[in-house]
């Protein structure tokens, strides 16, 4: 039996976190979760995920400045970008560095987890 | 008994006092922290039970029959109404509706106390009202309370429920400052669907009662920003004779009025009234059709410092205005060259000017413009 998924559920709203984690432990996953941006810094690095989902507006760390360190220190892992901010700039520059989607708050659950299959898939 | 032990006793009993009153702050303060961190629990509670819900659709873990009663499920359902879209937010709807939250909202609602339940009920509903409440929401459009006002017309705007357009408009003019503006916001909210209602109100209420909630209609429409308003309000300001809703036209004019506008906007600029030209003036700007240059540039001159001060920065908006402007330092009207020079400096027209100015490549109006300026630096204050 091949070994579980491990996902990274970074946002500070709780109640973002119990929905996603709910949702993706039934998928199968095994789902961590982080608070706020210095927390999901952190657990990024020393998590080894297959996939981390990261919100754009978090206190500690903004969303972008993680990935932007994360690229600056060579670690390239997976991460789609879930923001209710609905500016096209985040999202160009997301994709710029190296996001692999961007999903907009509010969001519909079936839609996003099709879409952390499919990258989990390839 | 001596002075001071009267003295000292006092003070003994004032201490006291204050003792026991500090106390009771102290444990309320503790009772409310203890009841919020209950609340939380619960909310969290209702927050993993919910997700399972909108996670797979067969789950069947029960929610309590009192969840309907209870803030903290109040406060999950609109928590994750922020976050979800599409079929979960029926989903929601059918749990809501399985545990009656609504009715029993609207029960609370339609209490006469307490306060603080009934607005907790208001805001619940505007949350997560739909249209099986609206008529409730309308009903209490009137409440004794504002607040309650304020959070049933919230309600409304939020579920788009255009047929309550009308019964806010009608409370429009006779409501409380405060909860005009809150109205206006929502009607904004309603967007380009409360352009009609608005103009039927301001043509029925123009010129009767005082004009009664005119002004604020007025303002919600330029806030609209939908051209349709544009040939009304003209309307408007041609046949109104209160000054301040002939102002309140000519600022909508300059966001919605467009070309149509230009003439009535021209008349207002020659009003006896400088209050109306230096409005007048500033919508030309907005419009920003060349063609009434030298309108403005006659507004440079006018006795009114707000006028000339207007009529500079709109004559900025136009393109070339920045011609009639450096034509204006010219004038033999003291006034007018410095009004002109104003909206320059403040377009950043002399720094660019001075820029060019450095590098040899100063054009003749950036000539005019920098020794204008330099002999006004030059005259002692």
């Amino acid at each position: 039996m091949s070994e579980a998924k491990k996902v990274l559920v970074a946002d500070d709203s709780e109640t973002v976190t119990t929905l996603l984690v709910t949702a993706l432990e039934l998928e199968g996953y095994e789902v961590d979760i982080a608070l706020n941006g210095i927390e999901a810094y952190e657990k990024g690095i020393a998590g080894d995920y297959d996939l981390v989902i990261l919100d754009q507006l978090m206190p500690g760390l903004l969303g972008l400045e993680i990935i932007e360190r994360w690229r600056n220190e060579g670690h390239q892992m997976r991460v789609i970008m879930l923001s209710g901010v609905d500016d096209d700039r985040t999202v160009v520059h997301s994709l710029d560095l190296g996001a692999v989607d961007f999903v907009r708050k509010p969001f519909r659950l079936p839609e996003l987890t099709a879409r952390i299959r499919q990258r989990l898939a390839n | 008994m001596d002075a001071t032990r009267i003295g000292l006793i006092a003070i003994g009993v004032v201490f006291g006092v204050d003792l026991l009153l500090l106390l009771g702050l102290v444990s309320l303060k503790a009772v409310h922290r203890r009841r919020m961190e209950r609340h939380d629990a619960r909310r969290s509670a209702y927050v993993a039970v919910l997700s399972r819900h909108l996670a797979f659709e067969h789950h069947t873990d029960p929610i309590g029959s009192n969840a309907g009663d209870d803030d903290a499920f109040i406060d999950a359902v609109i928590d994750l109404r922020n976050i979800v879209s599409g079929t979960e937010i029926e989903t929601l709807a059918g749990i809501v509706d399985r545990v009656g939250l609504r009715k029993r909202q609207v029960a609370r609602l339609r209490r006469r106390f307490p306060l603080g339940r009934r607005l907790r009920a208001a805001v619940s509903l505007a949350e997560i009202g739909d249209e099986s409440t609206a008529a409730v929401l309308i009903e209490h459009l009137d409440d004794r309370e504002r607040e309650v006002r304020i959070q049933c017309a919230r309600g409304l705007g939020r579920m788009q429920y255009t047929a309550a357009i009308d019964p806010i408009l009608e409370r429009l003019g006779r409501e409380h400052p405060w909860v005009r503006a809150r109205f206006a916001d929502t009607l904004v909210g309603f967007g380009a669907k409360a352009t009609w209602p608005l103009i039927a109100y301001i043509r029925v209420n123009l010129g009767h009662d005082e004009n009664v909630g005119v002004i604020e209609a007025i303002r919600i429409l330029k806030n609209l920003g939908d051209g349709e308003a544009g040939p009304p309000i003209a309307g408007v300001l041609r046949a109104a004779d209160d000054p301040e809703v002939q102002i309140a036209a000519v600022e909508a004019l300059g966001v919605v009025g467009g070309p149509l506008a230009i003439a009535p906007l021209l008349d207002a600029l020659r009003s006896p009234d400088w209050r109306l030209r230096a409005k007048a003036a500033t919508s030309l700007g907005e419009i920003g059709d060349p063609s009434v240059a030298a309108a403005l540039s006659a507004g440079l001159e006018d006795e009114n410092w707000w006028v000339r001060r207007n009529s500079a920065a709109a004559l900025n908006l136009l393109p070339g205005g920045d011609d009639s402007l450096i034509a204006a330092l010219g004038s033999d009207d003291r006034f007018a060259r410095d009004a002109a020079a104003e909206a320059l400096a403040d377009s950043g027209a002399l720094g660019a000017a001075r820029d060019r100015a450095e590098i040899g490549q100063a054009t003749e109006a950036d000539g005019i413009l920098i020794d204008y300026v330099t002999a006004q630096e030059a005259v002692p204050a």
